[in-house]
């Protein structure tokens, strides 16, 4: 194994134990490693002991803030619904953070999801983490026994076959878009901090969608989400997705019907996506776990484009700026108002 | 209603105090507002109608300027809420004898003649006036058409209850020898054996509100009237016009019953005319309903080939959104023709040839096929005699005598006039002088405030909760508002096949009241729990129906309305059926949205018992002092550091009342007054709340809790120190704005004496293309000026350059005697503006006199540049604090332009004075006593009521996340620290709905304005 | 006019109205007998800001050719400041629609205010022509529902 991760494992290891040990925190969010190669699942280590367990590597394609509303509600005593909570400091809950997973927590915090006082946060700057579908891709049809990292390679074996592949190569597409690998809030950092990446291409996927006609634009739209199954595993893993009632699930009002017809597919992709804007910060979990390799991240990430545009607002980058659509600038762009648009064509 | 207080009042006591009721005499439009203001302030009101029904000439008339608003669509909900209301004792054809007594204490004698219909038992099917065998011309429709001998004055009449006239009555003048009516009459209502009575009330303050009649013009030859069939008057030619009308709005002309092709009003006929007429006022209206009338008319035109001419000798277009009226109009192809007619001549076909001169003096003769002549208006001899019976005091018009400061009191104390009794006068000035009057007589009676009132008591209301929808749709003809378009009964019919339908009608006028009083029958026997109204717009009329609901004990947010008319008949006129389907469609999205609606419950707000006004001049001064007067605290609030404001730099008033000296003593009332809080040098900051409660920071620190606000901001004089208008202004020291003039004539200066030359330019800056608007107030401001000149210095040439004289109503004598005192008027137009230069430092005016056609040099020693009135820049501001709104011009817009004038559409926030439109100062007093009075409405309570359709959060959906919060403009929704979720206080919610769509979680909605509802309509849109 | 017009398609369009601006514009066009196409379906709505993205897929699902927003002008939102929010909401929306492939000229917004009653005949006017020339929606409507029953 590569030795930055596994320095990076150790790290957070250590970290991890000492403060489940000194009880400062009473549990601790991670990942442990999968049991089927390159695959990294979330783990809670509650005690020095099962500290161990904890690993890290580019696999880590699941958020981990998606886990921490519900985590730090496991901590509290039961109440009725208007009870005050109860007198002094509930426990705190340890977490390892990338870039995009801080600025989830930031959003977080925003909404009253988590309570910064009750966080702490191991800030980690990302290399990128690999899309397995790409290093399938890049195998072929060939089962992956074993997947091993080096510096910047990964070594995939099979069966009958060994293959060394740059691991830039399989990077995740919102990884090498990524603008802010390091955390925005940590209180301990592993590793150290690479810096903003200028990215001047960041939204060219969108930009190639925006280049087709209309008519293909939605016979794209229609042929991405075509093979989805309804299976709500993008929502799942969303750490912005966290109605106690989906509008997908609810009756009164029905907004979307639950079939897998065209329509009421298209209907949940669009919401779930434009609930998303100016709050998603291109994590990629949805498009990693999603299991028939739909990219519905290029919904948001347009959504993304425009409120940067429109706005100036990147989400989840510091707890001060409000969200874009809870807030409004007097003078914000109104060109498609048709009553402007009218005005224009006078001039 | 005695409240628990009174009880312990000595016997002496209560002698002392006024009485707690108002007379109001006259039910048109002024009547109506103030007897509903007093009503609605804590008075008891009995208001006396000669005629049959309430509603006077506005019920005549067809649609209304500068709006086109449909006369009767707007004043039909103040009629019925007027008939209906518990404080309104109405009296129709009944007359006041006589008046005794004093002011808070005064004797009437009212004479009640006999209906000879009881109204108790009248259900106004009419089933008499179709057997009844005599006709008769009918007065309402001015003698164009007939009514039976038992009638109904118009379809919409308050109260909905047929009479017998008695002149005309075979039974009543020989008994025994018809009697049909009794005989059909289902209910028993006819009782041939009523009597007149006679009866006494005891108030503390009188109203008079007698309104006019049209000038009669068969006495003027010229005209053919009474002798050419077809020459009508204006009065006449509303009720041409008019749906409800002879000729049910097809607009025939009455020698042949033809679509008249070619029309010619001829103006000012028995205004502005000594020798013919007597009247010498001008009538202050006619110009305005000339050119609404040429428009309708063309609309009204089912050829499309119309041609209007009209023919005036100024222009008069004087008020708010009158000028752009006109404008307009000239754009829609109207002609106008400045010119005299001198005789009306019998032409082939019965046509009409005009004989008229021109500006140049040129006799030209033209042939009409209708002529319509813009009578003036004028008092009733009966309510001269009335005036003088009671000893109020007549002017020699025969108006009632009012002064400048005190425009609504009459010659006798404890007695107010308002209306067209006292000067000619349009709609909006009517209603505000009646708020005024309500005010006058409020400020005598206050400590009485609600000892003689009723209070409402609704039904209890069913509980429908378990009950599954039973709706029931009103479908509305309007008349033929909607029924000449839509199918009305295709859509009665469709409604009852509705889901959750179970009863469905059709209804000729469904906001009448007889309509309404069955709709609460109806709703009672059918067990309906919801209703939907397939009619007008919700915004005005809603709250009637809502009200009906509860008479019939249904919660009033069981109610939707379906806006077929508005959004639909008038707008699809030419596709029948299409409109037809929308209408169908339109009540099918409104039974989706009732059959959702759940009751709520009836909040209320209780009331900061001050008033907040902004602007110390004489419109801020005049409100505070009014309110002050009736016992309400006043904060007065004056940006600069004394009170006085735009009136500081006027001489006098047109009648020639000294400004300085007003104004001297009502700074010190207002100084002195002990309910009044002054903070000078102040402006608005901030305000939060709504009506009631109101909480406003001033930039001087001080916070001021207020229950309702009154802006009186004024306005500015314009002054072209550059561009087209500057005419050296600001280069020459000779060359004044009115007020500058003004300013030398306070301070006595000797120099003027000496001139001998002195020009007046009208219009500097209004009337243009950057001020589209008429500044009102300057052609008589300019005139009294030039009369003053005249006084200094008799010897003294004045000429005054204008584009149209506007010395609307009385103003015209001063014009008059302007003439007659050798002042040269000369007009301009914005083709030949006049020309000014300076020549070795003294003034030369260059202008084209259009009756020699030549230019003339002047040089004079004065040039008075009558500029514009221009609204201040700060006044965006100061409306957005307040959330009100403004004109495209920068004025301050009222709720509405005709029946509400000082109202915003923000309730509890009132406007008076220039920051609403340029006026001369007695309309400014008016308009501020009229804002005192509609703010009394809610000071005189203890709460006002408030929103009940409020946003309400499901906390089992909700996450906390707060954006509710961020996007609520009025802090209504915070996070429950305790459970983490989103509450609403329904004190400060206004159900924006603005939560509602920003929740991603569905958690938190309005109640009956759910996103389900929503969705319900929009898919009932979509089914067919 | 009737007979032409029977000819040409009339699409349903769905237009969510605030109360206090462009509902009183579409009253007064009608006082003022401003006349326009009868396409416009009418749902009255406290304010712009009530109007959210769901609603407006709403009226797309549920058949209409063609959805309208309008509101009051900023600075004239009854309740101070909804229409702000709101046109956040709908730039977003616009956009993202488009991107996907929702025409432009399905859904529109404008704004209204009481007094312009003409200008509310010419939105209604203009909205009714956009859809006109792109045809009946389908793309978020059930293919069942399309199928002559």
């Amino acid at each position: 194994m590569s030795s930055v991760n596994e320095k990076i494992a150790g790290k957070i290891r250590s970290i991890a134990s000492s403060l489940l040990e000194s009880g400062e925190v009473a549990a601790f969010l991670g990942y442990t490693t999968g049991s089927l190669p390159g695959m990294m699942q979330p783990y809670v280590a509650r005690d020095a002991k099962e500290a161990e367990n904890l690993s890290w590597s580019s696999f880590c394609v699941i958020n981990l803030a998606n886990y921490l509303p519900a985590l730090l509600k496991s901590f509290e005593p039961p109440r009725r619904p208007n009870e005050p909570p109860p007198e002094g400091p509930l426990p705190k809950v340890g977490v390892v953070a990338t870039g995009c997973w801080s600025r989830n927590m930031v959003v977080q915090i925003q909404e009253n999801q988590i309570d910064r006082n009750r966080v702490v946060i191991v800030g980690i700057s990302s290399r990128g983490m690999v899309d397995r579908r790409k290093v399938q891709r890049f195998v072929g049809n060939r089962e992956i026994l074993s997947m091993e990292e080096q510096a910047n390679f990964l070594v995939v074996k099979g069966k009958d076959f060994e293959e060394k592949i740059n691991r830039w190569d399989v990077v995740r597409d919102n990884c090498k878009t990524c603008t802010h690998p390091d955390p925005v809030i940590y209180d301990e950092l592993v590793g150290g901090l690479s810096g903003k990446r200028d990215i001047p291409d960041r939204f060219r996927q969108v930009d190639e969608i925006e280049a087709l006609d209309i008519e293909e634009r939605w016979k794209w739209f229609q042929e991405e989400i075509s093979s989805c199954i309804r299976c709500y595993a993008c929502r799942n893993v969303c750490p912005l997705c966290y109605c106690p009632t989906c509008f997908v699930d609810d009756s009164r009002p029905q907004w979307v019907g639950k079939s897998i017809d065209r329509v009421d597919t298209a209907l949940f992709h669009i919401l779930r996506a434009y609930h998303c804007a100016g709050r998603c910060t291109d994590c990629g979990s949805c498009e990693s776990v999603c299991p028939m390799g739909i990219r519905m991240r290029l919904f948001t990430k347009k959504l993304q484009k425009d409120v940067l545009e429109l706005y100036g607002f990147e989400p989840g980058l510091d707890v001060e700026t409000p969200l874009p659509l809870s807030t409004y600038k007097v003078d914000d762009p109104e060109d498609f108002i048709i009553t402007n648009i009218k005005k224009g064509d006078k001039k | 209603m005695i409240r628990p207080e009174d009880k312990g009042l000595k016997g002496k006591e209560q002698m002392s105090r006024p009485k707690g009721s108002v007379l109001v005499v006259g039910g048109g439009i002024a009547g109506v507002q103030a007897a509903l203001d007093l009503a609605d302030s804590g008075f008891y009101v009995h208001l006396v109608e000669r005629s049959s029904a309430i509603g006077g000439s506005m019920s005549q008339l067809d649609k209304t300027f500068p709006t086109n608003d449909c006369s009767a669509c707007i004043l039909s909900p103040k009629l019925v809420e007027a008939g209906r209301h518990l404080n309104i004792n109405l009296m129709t054809l009944s007359q006041v004898l006589g008046v005794e007594g004093e002011p808070g204490n005064f004797r009437v004698r009212v004479r009640k003649n006999p209906r000879y219909v009881d109204p108790e038992k009248c259900i106004a099917c009419g089933t008499c006036a179709q057997k009844c065998p005599k006709k008769v011309p009918s007065e309402f429709d001015l003698g164009l058409g007939t009514r039976k001998a038992i009638y109904l004055r118009y379809p919409q009449a308050v109260p909905l209850k047929y009479a017998i006239d008695a002149d005309a009555c075979i039974y009543i003048k020989k008994p025994g020898r018809c009697g049909f009516c009794q005989k059909v009459c289902p209910t028993g209502a006819i009782n041939f054996e009523d009597r007149p009575e006679e009866i006494t009330l005891e108030v503390g303050s009188v109203i008079l509100a007698l309104g006019f009649r049209p000038f009669d013009p068969s006495g003027l030859d010229f005209t053919g009237y009474g002798t050419l069939k077809n020459v009508v008057t204006s009065m006449e030619f509303e009720r041409l016009l008019s749906p409800s009308g002879p000729c049910m709005g097809h607009m025939e002309r009455p020698s042949d019953k033809k679509e008249p092709e070619k029309i010619a009003w001829l103006q000012c006929v028995g205004s502005r005319d000594v020798n013919r007429a007597c009247h010498g006022y001008c009538s202050s209206v006619c110009c305005m309903y000339a050119i609404k009338q040429a428009v309708i008319a063309r609309e009204h035109s089912e050829s499309g080939r119309l041609s209007s001419s009209i023919f005036f000798m100024d222009m008069r277009t004087h008020g708010k959104g009158f000028e752009a009226y006109y404008e307009r109009a000239k754009r829609e192809g109207i002609d106008f023709h400045r010119a005299r007619v001198h005789t009306i001549l019998p032409a082939p076909n019965e046509n009409l040839r005009l004989r008229y001169s021109g500006e140049d003096g040129e006799i030209k003769e033209e042939e009409f096929d209708l002529v319509v002549l813009s009578v003036g208006l004028e008092t009733d001899p009966e309510v001269m005699k009335l005036c003088h019976s009671l000893d109020v005091e007549l002017d020699h018009d025969n108006f009632v005598s009012t002064s400048p400061f005190t425009p609504v009191a009459t010659s006798r104390p404890g007695i107010f006039v308002c209306g067209t009794l006292a000067e000619p006068k349009d709609i909006p000035q009517s209603v505000m002088e009646a708020s005024a009057a309500a005010c006058g007589a409020g400020s005598i009676l206050h400590e009485s405030r609600w000892t003689e009132t009723r209070k409402k008591e609704f039904p209890p209301e069913k509980n429908v909760y378990a009950e599954p929808p039973r709706i029931g749709v009103f479908v509305c003809s309007c008349g033929i508002n909607i029924a000449s378009v839509v199918d009305v009964e295709e859509v009665t019919q469709y409604a009852r096949t509705l889901p959750g339908v179970v009863f469905a009608q059709n209804n000729l006028f469904t906001c009448s009241q007889d309509t309404i009083n069955q709709m609460v029958e109806t709703i009672k026997k059918e067990g309906l729990n919801r209703v939907v109204v397939a009619s007008c717009t919700p915004r005005t009329h809603e709250a009637l129906f809502q009200e009906t609901l509860r008479e019939a004990g249904i919660n009033k947010f069981l109610f939707e309305m379906a806006n077929i008319r508005d959004q639909d008949s008038w707008v699809h006129q030419k596709w029948p059926d299409a409109a037809t389907r929308k209408a169908k469609d339109l009540v099918r999205m409104a039974v989706a949205k009732v059959r959702g609606d759940e009751p709520l419950p009836y909040n209320h707000v209780s009331v900061t018992k001050r008033a907040l006004v902004i602007g110390g001049g004489v419109a801020g001064m005049v409100s505070a002092l009014s309110l002050a007067d009736q016992g309400f605290p006043v904060c007065l609030v004056e940006r600069k550091d004394s009170l006085g404001g735009h009136a500081r730099k006027f001489y006098r008033t047109w009648q020639g009342r000294p400004m300085q000296d007003y104004l001297e003593e009502l700074v010190r009332r207002v100084e002195t007054h002990p309910e009044i809080d002054v903070q000078l040098g102040a402006t608005i900051e901030h305000v939060e709340g709504s009506v009631g409660q109101f909480r406003t920071r001033l930039s001087n620190g001080f916070e001021v809790e207020h229950g309702v606000a009154i802006v009186a901001v004024g306005a500015e004089s314009f002054k072209p120190r550059s561009g087209p208008w500057n005419y050296l202004y600001g280069k020459n020291p000779n060359v004044h704005t009115l007020l500058e003039l003004d300013q030398r004539f306070i301070r006595d200066d000797e120099a003027l004496k000496g001139l001998s030359q002195a020009v007046f330019i009208h219009c500097v800056g209004s009337r243009v293309p950057e001020r589209p608007y008429c500044s009102r107030v300057c052609c008589t401001h300019a005139i009294d000026q030039a009369l003053k000149l005249k006084e200094l210095n008799p010897e003294m040439d004045i000429f005054m350059l204008y584009r149209d004289i506007r010395t609307y109503g009385k103003r015209e004598y001063i014009y008059q005697e302007a003439r007659e005192k050798g002042i040269v008027f000369i007009r301009y137009d914005l083709d030949n503006l006049p020309r000014v230069n300076e020549q070795d430092g003294n003034i030369v005016v260059d202008v084209i006199d259009p009756i020699i056609d030549r230019e003339v040099r002047l040089h004079p020693d004065l040039l008075v540049l009558a500029s514009a009135v221009r609204p201040r820049d700060d006044v965006g501001e100061l409306s957005k604090l307040f959330k009100c709104t403004m004109t495209e011009e920068g004025f301050l817009l009222e709720a509405h332009m005709k029946l509400r004038p000082v109202d915003f559409a923000t309730d509890g926030v009132y406007l008076a004075g220039l920051c609403h439109y340029p006026k001369p100062v007695e309309e400014t007093i008016s308009q501020a006593q009229a804002a005192a009075s509609r703010a009394s409405l809610v000071l005189s309570r203890d709460a006002v009521p408030a929103e009940s359709v409020t946003a309400v959060v499901n906390v089992m959906k909700c996450t906390g996340c707060a954006v509710c919060t961020q996007v609520c403009a009025y802090h209504a929704v915070t996070i429950d620290k305790n459970s983490g979720k989103a509450v609403v206080d329904t004190g400060l919610c206004k159900g924006c709905g603005a939560c509602v769509a920003g929740c991603r979680s569905d958690a938190i909605t309005i109640k009956n304005l759910g996103n389900e509802q929503i969705m319900a309509a929009v898919e009932a849109a979509m089914e067919e | 006019m009737e007979k032409a017009k029977k000819n040409q398609w009339e699409p349903k369009i769905i237009a969510f109205l605030c109360n206090w601006c462009s509902y009183a514009g579409a009253d007064l066009a009608g006082v003022s007998r401003y006349q326009y196409p009868p396409s416009i379906r009418i749902v009255r709505v406290p304010c712009s800001g009530r109007v959210s993205a769901n609603m407006i897929l709403d009226a797309l699902r549920s058949g209409a050719d063609g959805v309208l927003v309008s509101g009051c002008h900023p600075g004239d939102c009854h309740y101070i400041s909804g229409n702000l929010y709101a046109r956040r909401r709908f730039a977003l929306l616009e956009r993202f629609l488009e991107f996907i492939g929702i025409e432009p000229g399905r859904v529109n917004f404008s704004w209204v205010s009481a007094s312009e009653g003409e200008q509310f005949a010419k939105v209604a006017q203009e909205v009714t022509e956009r859809v006109r020339r792109l045809g009946p929606a389908r793309k978020l409507v059930k293919e069942i529902d399309s199928c002559p029953a």
